[in-house]
């Protein structure tokens, strides 16, 4: 009898053999170039920004290593990026510079960019100096991405844009976006007008940014406004009209990843130090039931990146690898402060715990909200039952 | 799946998925063991995919014992299954054949006291079907290494008595005499968490039926002129139950294929790590499998009749058999804070 749970069956896929040496070599690294960072500043993780530190790492080779060798990239496999990858986030090393060029954009270049961006861009992503933005969410388009507005109109040698994006992590100092706009105003083709663009922030004309504080004081995303910005004829991506359905397979990335489960792995670390001494069977009960869903996600994740590999859509398993792994991680920084009842601190006040855990409770909130909300990935996931 | 897994799970939903409908169940639980099910079960050789093939077995990986342990959960099957496929493993790994019919199997390792020359003295030990069985068959520490002991079920007190899903658990009581003594090469304690193993499976078995039915009855139940599947709230917790199922069915693999690979002993870093997690997320999860489905079903749910409860009952049972979330979590937790902080993610990354 079939069950609508094999559609949502994940495979266990180990990491094949042979890359511990590469493990090893990534560990070791990160060791040695964190060791001045403070735990406030690695708790922050793919949200610190340095670009120093991603062209360190690009340096190593480390950065697009699964894009073709013959633009640049090293022509690795999902397996070995996977290593690299989440080795960073539970170090937390400040990848926020090139997590996007490296996570979503230098893989959609490669699918749907033209030859001259793909030579031109692909090795700026490898080297660890290039830094992307992704320009998605409008004032009025929130959870509801399709009804966004921001126009690019054709013209003569190109196109003109005039809009504003919401959210844009990085847009005030990246130097590429990759924005959806829509490209045909007919009000009945509502997903079938969007497009994908590829925008030089440095060449670009009329694009402002303006940073967004957020509640914890950081300033990693903005509003953008676009007036009348000209872009050249080639700097769509892809396909008039098919925004959409690239988005979605580059969302399948952005919602699968080891980023989805290990936010708060920083303050696990610190929770164990903290309680490690006078830690009652109760409280190792809890915090083993944490590395219980830790592996569990893994393994989740690690399945997703098998089918990435081998050229399949997970677009269903990535959004309940979303799901699951956000009420884990956003569910850590409560957890701690029930077993280790010490008060989150500001950076530089108290002990290390408690300045990793002032980060994390203050930032979970985004946890929820980046990527695509709960309520959106269940309807996803609630569609794929065919529920819906 | 590969080839061999898939027939394997065909084989088992063809067996089951005919016979075991809610009035089969119903019958079952009113009038005990269904034996013509269990002859059929030993003439297909179920049970005998971790048995060696000289034993007549398929000589399988839990890997491949994963798809039909998991299935015996969905079905929410009446029999000792899962038990004799854990009985031939042992078995295999001794050396040795079994006798025929029901196995015993005795869930706690037995100790020098248990043990005295050809006796083998109960107390009351629960054990799974235990008033079926046509032999008994428990692991001893034996000081040098383990010892797989099978006796004879002559002379036994059996006191009857089901766990919350109607499976007989009962206490054996009296001396048992001795009929043989194998050499096991696994760790003495291998039955508490190989069955740990063999109830993760079945809970997510069990998770797909609750999923399964869930969604069914969404289609098809109305109310304010809509199926409840029309309802945000509904499909809400519909993903939400599926995503849970989705996490118990990988940790399990994910755990069965460790084992394969790096056994329960040796190695710091052996399958040890993966069982415990698989159970202890899968004990956890028996909460929301649970409550999610019977909320969707609202209070046809909790009547006799509608058959959910033949496999919410097991979940709530096998939560606890052989160790629920507190006891592995803690085995869990108890390694990381030995670990440190800076030694769990080497832990996890083995």
């Amino acid at each position: 009898m079939s069950s609508v749970a094999d559609k949502i069956r994940f495979e266990p896929s180990a990491l094949p053999a042979g890359l511990d040496e590469l493990r090893r070599e990534v560990r070791e690294f990160l060791e040695e170039t964190l060791a001045d960072y403070s735990p406030a500043v690695r708790s922050h993780s793919w949200e610190a920004y340095d670009a120093e530190f991603s062209a360190r790492l690009g340096a190593q080779g480390w950065l697009g290593m699964t894009l073709p060798k013959e633009y640049g990239g090293h022509g690795r496999s999902a397996f070995e990026r996977y290593v690299v990858v989440e080795e960073c986030l539970v170090a937390g090393a400040p990848t926020a510079f090139h997590w996007v060029a490296d996570r979503q954009s230098g893989p959609l270049l490669v699918r749907y960019g033209n030859e001259e961006q793909k030579r031109r861009i692909i090795p700026q992503i490898t080297a660890g100096k290039a830094c992307f933005a992704i320009g998605m969410s409008e004032p009025n388009s929130g959870s509801d991405l399709a009804s966004l507005r921001t126009r690019a109109e054709r013209t003569s040698n190109g196109w003109l844009v005039n809009g504003t994006k919401i959210w844009t992590s990085n847009a005030h100092r990246a130097d590429y976006m990759i924005a959806l706009f829509r490209t045909d105003p007919d009000p009945n083709k509502k997903h079938a007008a969007l497009s994908q663009f590829l925008i030089d922030m440095k060449d670009a004309r009329g694009i402002t940014p303006r940073p967004i504080k957020n509640l914890a004081g950081g300033r990693n995303f903005n509003e953008v406004s676009f007036v009348d910005v000209e872009l050249p004829e080639d700097a769509l991506i892809g396909t008039e009209g098919q925004g959409w359905r690239q988005v979605t397979e580059e969302l399948a990335f952005e919602r699968s990843g080891p980023e989805r489960y290990l936010s708060c792995f920083f303050l696990l670390r610190k929770l164990v130090d903290a309680v490690r001494d006078k830690a009652s069977p109760a409280t190792m009960a809890r915090l083993g039931a944490q590395v219980a869903w830790a592996t569990t996600l893994r393994n989740m994740s690690l399945s997703i990146t098998a089918k990435l590999n081998a050229g399949e859509d997970p677009a269903l398993a990535a959004s309940v690898v979303k799901d699951l792994g956000c009420q884990f991680e956003q569910a850590l920084p409560g957890l701690a402060q029930e077993l280790c009842d010490l008060e989150p601190t500001l950076d530089g006040f108290g002990l290390e715990y408690q300045q990793v855990l002032g980060n994390l409770v203050q930032v979970a909130p985004s946890f929820s909200l980046r990527g695509g909300t709960p309520e959106i990935m269940r309807g996803i996931i609630a569609k794929g039952l065919g529920v819906r | 799946m590969n080839e061999t897994r898939q027939m394997l799970e065909d084989s088992v939903e063809r067996l089951f998925g005919d016979r075991l409908d809610w009035d089969a169940q119903t019958k079952i639980e009113e009038s005990g063991f269904p034996r013509a099910l269990w002859d059929e079960v030993v003439d297909q050789g179920i049970h005998k995919v971790l048995a060696s093939e000289d034993a007549g077995g398929l000589g399988g990986g839990w890997g491949d014992a994963y798809p039909v342990l998991r299935a015996c959960g969905k079905h929410a099957v009446p029999l000792p299954v899962a038990e004799a496929m854990l009985a031939e493993y042992l078995a295999r790994e001794a050396g040795c054949t079994l006798p025929d019919g029901v196995p015993g199997l005795l869930p706690a390792v037995l100790d020098a006291d248990d043990l005295d020359g050809d006796r083998l003295r109960l107390a009351g030990m629960r054990t799974p079907w235990g008033r079926e069985a046509a032999y008994l068959l428990g692991v001893a520490d034996g000081g040098d290494g383990a010892e797989l002991v099978i006796a004879d079920t002559a002379d036994l007190d059996v006191a009857a008595e089901d766990n919350i899903g109607r499976d007989p658990r009962d206490a054996l009581r009296g001396d048992a005499r001795v009929v043989a003594r194998h050499a096991l090469s696994l760790p003495a304690d291998c039955v508490r968490w190989l069955g740990a193993l063999v109830r993760s499976a079945q809970i997510a078995g069990g998770g797909v039926t609750c999923l399964d039915l869930a969604v069914q009855y969404a289609g098809e139940r109305e109310q304010f002129g809509r199926p409840l599947a029309a309802f945000q709230a509904i499909q809400h917790y519909l993903a939400d139950l599926a995503g849970v199922v989705a996490s118990v069915d990988s940790i399990t693999m994910a755990a069965c294929e460790a084992y394969d690979v790096r056994g329960m002993s040796g190695a710091a870093r052996n399958a040890r790590f993966e069982i415990a997690a698989a159970k202890c997320r899968a004990s956890e999860a028996v909460e929301k499998l649970t409550r999610l489905s019977h909320q969707v079903h609202g209070a046809i749910g909790f009547t006799y009749e509608y058959g959910l409860h033949f496999t919410t009952r097991r979940l709530w049972a096998w939560r606890a058999e052989f160790g629920g979330a507190g006891e592995w979590g803690e085995y869990l937790g108890r390694l990381a804070c030995e670990a440190g902080g800076d030694g769990i993610w080497p832990l996890m990354t083995g």
